[in-house]
Formats: structure tokens, C-alpha cells, sequence
């Protein structure tokens, strides 16, 4: 008799762990992917127009519609938090260049100053060259309206006091995560959050 | 079985055992599951809900499933830590006149505290893909020291464990060389996941089918190194485990794991390559790699043990 037929036993402990393993792996991925595509909804966005300005148009929450919406709100005069927010922007369009299922709009909060000629210099000077990102202007008041009503966000004095917080609304108009837009954290998990919503839409 | 061994034993499982959780964490996307280290969201015990989170943190952070997957990790890390300490507090007291287990208890102790400071690194980075393959190739060579200590402490009390064995000559040689393969295999794999991971980032709307697209000239180079493994591998093995060289249980189940890990190696491969990369196929990429050199390092201590003894 050979020493080693006694030996198999070790080997088959080895796959039963390895099979154990395999199955707890499957559960926890499973776990982690229901967990992502779990993005509450905070609301829906109220109708609105305003006007676009590398068009001239009314653009409002119909034209938000069918794509993944990223919205900020700025001011061009602006030195302290929007040249931060505007080069975070700057960076997620490059980085969504070749894919029109991600759109950029940027609302200002200081009409006065901000016009329509003004807002298309601002866009070309972040390197805007197509319609992926948008800059919208609409009398203060209404932008007010829009963002405390509709966004839910702070908008004391403006256009000093406009909040630093990108929102991410789907394709539906419908608000779906907040993200400081300040830091990398922030980007970091807009663009996951983006990710996940973009397998939803058609 | 001395305490010394079974310890060392016990150990070297629990490390394998972190390195298949550790790869869990990466596969899982639970890597920043806890944006900070050692603490997890602020506190010792990561949150349950979103308001135990602390008011300076972005409640969209947190994820109760990716923070638990990462805490766990953290807690086996612990664990196997401390695991590792006691192996090398008990060489230190019992085992000063056998400098090989003395010396690799004490490595092994220094690599797993480096391993937790260099795990911070990996989240504090936001997961740099180089960072992330370190602290795999450190966690190797922790696993290794480990199985060296283990089988060392059981030849100390069983010296004559390779005695009626017979191998030929020259064969320590050429598995000392696939062992060496199979860390450049691990190391090639790296630059794969790697590779997918900076796709990943650059192209984020990229759908997973097409990310091995997206891997360069790695993409031929890792599989054919695979495949010229596997041969030599199963070679090696047919070598090794005949009848006449009357193997030790040691050598016959570790050659056999060698063979058979090959196997299902190529196996994931070939699925990861050819039909998609879901995530529980990488893990067990990654872990069998794991096993797999660890499994050749167990060979080759033993032919070393055989010639000495």
C-alpha cells in the first residue's frame, strides 16, 4: 500500500473552503451592489425657464429631461469658492467627453452682472466647446426661488451666499444626491453615484 | 503538536483567510467604505445608520454595506496581527537557537505592522492603484514567512518527516524557478488590474465588457506566462509525487495542490478574459494566486528539508 492514499483529506478541505469562500464572496458583492444602486430621491424638481446662454433659448426642467444632470449654482465675478467649483466642473466634462448621457449646468446667481455675453466668455474661458455644459440665466429672483424652493438649498445674499453644493439630477428631473463641491471626497462619489444612475438610463 | 506550531499553523490559515477578505474589500468597491483609518467615519465602531455620523461628514459618504465590508477587514487585520506578534514573542522566548524561525517570526511581525500603516496609505491615496498592488505583494510575502515558520516548527519536532523520501536531484531547483514565475505572474497581474482600474477612472461610463479592452500588450503577456506555468507546473508536479520517490504527505499534497490550483487558475482566467470580469471571479483570481505560491513554497521547503535530512 502506497503512504499517500490516506492523503486526499487535506485536499478536499481545501475546496470545500475554496467553494465556502466563493459563495460568501457572491453574497457579499450582491450586498454591496444593492447597497449602490440604492440613491434615495430628495424631490422632484418644480418646472422652470430660464435662458440658456449659448443659445439664447428658454431652457428649463423639460430640457434636463433624458439625461444625468450635474447643476451648481456661480457667479462669474466670483474669486473665492467658484473658480474651485468651476475647475471641478472643467473636470468631470473632459472626463464625460464622448458620452451625452452626463450634462453640466451651471445657474447664476448674479444676473445683474452676468449676461448672457458675459456667461458665454466665462464658458469658453473653462473650455466649453458643446452643449454638455450649459450656463443659464433667469431674473435673481427666480433663481432664488429655484434654488431654495426647488433645490432645497441655501441662498441667502446673493450673490455672495450661493451655496458650493453640486447636485446630481437624474433623467427624470428628479434630485438625487448632494455633493460638496469643494472637495475630492465630493467627486469622488458624484462620479460613483453617476455611474450607478447612468446603467438606468435608456 | 507543540503550541508553537499549531500557533504558527493556526496563523498562517488566518493570513490566507485576510488575504481572500482583503481582496473582498477591493472587488466589493468597500476599499473607502470608511473615508478615514485607523477609525471609521470618526469612531471605533462605524456607524449603523446616518445619524450617528459626525456633523462635519457628508452623509452621502456613507454606506452601511461598504463601511461594515472595510471594518471587517480592518478587525481580521487585527486579529491576524496580533496572531503574528505571538508567533514571534513565543520564537523570541523558545526558538533563539533556530535563527531561521527566529529571524522569519520577527519579519514577519515587522511586514504585518508595516502592512497596517501602509493599508492607511491605500485609503488615505483614495485607493492608488500602485498602493493597492503593494499592499497585496507585502501580504504575499507575509503569508510566505508564515508557512516557512510553520513547516520549519514541524520538521523541528518531526525530523524525520522527509526521510524515506527520495526526489531527484535537481528538482528543488526548478520549483525554487516556478516559484519565482509565479510571483512575476502575480506581480504581471497587478499591472492588469491596474490598468483596468485607470480605465476605469478615465473612462467612467465605460461598461465593464470593454474594460479588458482598455488593458495593453499585459493583456497577451499574462496569460501566456500563465499557460507556460501551468505546464511547468504540472511537469514539476508529475516530477515530484511519483510512487518511487515515496513523497512525504507534505510534498504529495502540496504538489497536488500546486497542480490543481494551476488548473483553476487558468479556468478564472480564461473567464475573466473572455466572458467578463464579475467580481467574485477576480477575488478568486487574486486568492488562488495567493494559494498558489504559497503551495510551491510549501514544495520547496520540503525538498530543502529532504536534502538536509
Amino acid at each position: 500500500m502506497s503512504r499517500t492514499d490516506s492523503y486526499p483529506k487535506m485536499l478536499i478541505w481545501l475546496i470545500i473552503a475554496m467553494m465556502v469562500l466563493a459563495v460568501m464572496a457572491l453574497l457579499v458583492v450582491n450586498w454591496t451592489n444593492v447597497s449602490r444602486s440604492k440613491i434615495p430621491v430628495w424631490g422632484e424638481l418644480p418646472q422652470f425657464t430660464f435662458t440658456a446662454a449659448h443659445t439664447g433659448q428658454p431652457f428649463g426642467l423639460e430640457d434636463m429631461k433624458g439625461r444625468l444632470n450635474v447643476v451648481d449654482f456661480i457667479f462669474t465675478r466670483c474669486r473665492s469658492a467658484c473658480p474651485i467649483m468651476g475647475g471641478n466642473f472643467s473636470e468631470l466634462y473632459s472626463l464625460y467627453k464622448g458620452s451625452d448621457k452626463v450634462r453640466f449646468v451651471s445657474i447664476s446667481v448674479d444676473p445683474e452682472h452676468d449676461s448672457l455675453a458675459v456667461l458665454r466668455e466665462y464658458a469658453r474661458q473653462q473650455g466649453v466647446t458643446d452643449d454638455r455644459w450649459v450656463f443659464l440665466r433667469a431674473p435673481v429672483e427666480q433663481v432664488r426661488q429655484l434654488c431654495e424652493g426647488g433645490f432645497m438649498l441655501a441662498a441667502d445674499d446673493l450673490p455672495g451666499g450661493h451655496t458650493t453644493k453640486f447636485t446630481l439630477v437624474d433623467h427624470l428631473g428628479r434630485i438625487r444626491s448632494y455633493h460638496e463641491g469643494l472637495d475630492s471626497t465630493g467627486m469622488r462619489i458624484l462620479k460613483d453615484n453617476i455611474r450607478q444612475l447612468a446603467r438606468d438610463l435608456p | 503538536m507543540k503550541a508553537f506550531t499549531r500557533l504558527a499553523i493556526i496563523t498562517t490559515l488566518a493570513t490566507y483567510l485576510l488575504i481572500f477578505t482583503g481582496g473582498l474589500v477591493r472587488v466589493s468597491g468597500a476599499g473607502l467604505g470608511c473615508p478615514d483609518w485607523p477609525k471609521c467615519f470618526g469612531r471605533w465602531v462605524p456607524p449603523l445608520s446616518v445619524s450617528q455620523l459626525p456633523v462635519d461628514i457628508d452623509p452621502a459618504q456613507f454606506n452601511f454595506a461598504l463601511a461594515w465590508i472595510e471594518y471587517v477587514n480592518r478587525l481580521i487585520g487585527v486579529a491576524v496581527g496580533l496572531l503574528i506578534a505571538a508567533v514571534a514573542v513565543m520564537a523570541i522566548i523558545s526558538y533563539r537557537r533556530h535563527p531561521k524561525i527566529l529571524i522569519a517570526s520577527i519579519l514577519a511581525a515587522v511586514l504585518v505592522a508595516f502592512q497596517g500603516w501602509q493599508g492607511g496609505q491605500v485609503v488615505a491615496s483614495e485607493l492608488a492603484p500602485l498602493l493597492v498592488s503593494v499592499h497585496l505583494v507585502i501580504a504575499l510575502v507575509i503569508g510566505g514567512l508564515m508557512i516557512y515558520v510553520s513547516q520549519r516548527a514541524w520538521y523541528l519536532e518531526r525530523p524525520d518527516t522527509e526521510k524515506e523520501s527520495a526526489y531527484p536531484a535537481g528538482l528543488r531547483m526548478w520549483v525554487g524557478l516556478l516559484w519565482v514565475l509565479a510571483l512575476v505572474q502575480v506581480i504581471l497581474g497587478t499591472q492588469v488590474r491596474e490598468a483596468i482600474e485607470t480605465a476605469m477612472h478615465d473612462f467612467p461610463l465605460l461598461p465593464d465588457s470593454e474594460l479588458i479592452g482598455a488593458v495593453g500588450v499585459m493583456k497577451y503577456v499574462h496569460p501566456l506566462l500563465g499557460a507556460v506555468i501551468a505546464v511547468a507546473a504540472w511537469i514539476i508536479v508529475f516530477r515530484l509525487v511519483k510512487a518511487k520517490n515515496r513523497p512525504s504527505p507534505i510534498v504529495w499534497q502540496s504538489g497536488w495542490s500546486v497542480a490543481g490550483l494551476v488548473l483553476v487558475q487558468l479556468l478564472v482566467g480564461a473567464v475573466l478574459t473572455f466572458v467578463g470580469i464579475p467580481a467574485v471571479m477576480q477575488v478568486l483570481h487574486m486568492w488562488v494566486a495567493a494559494l498558489l505560491t504559497g503551495a510551491i513554497l510549501v514544495s520547496y521547503v520540503a525538498l530543502g528539508q529532504a536534502q538536509e535530512g
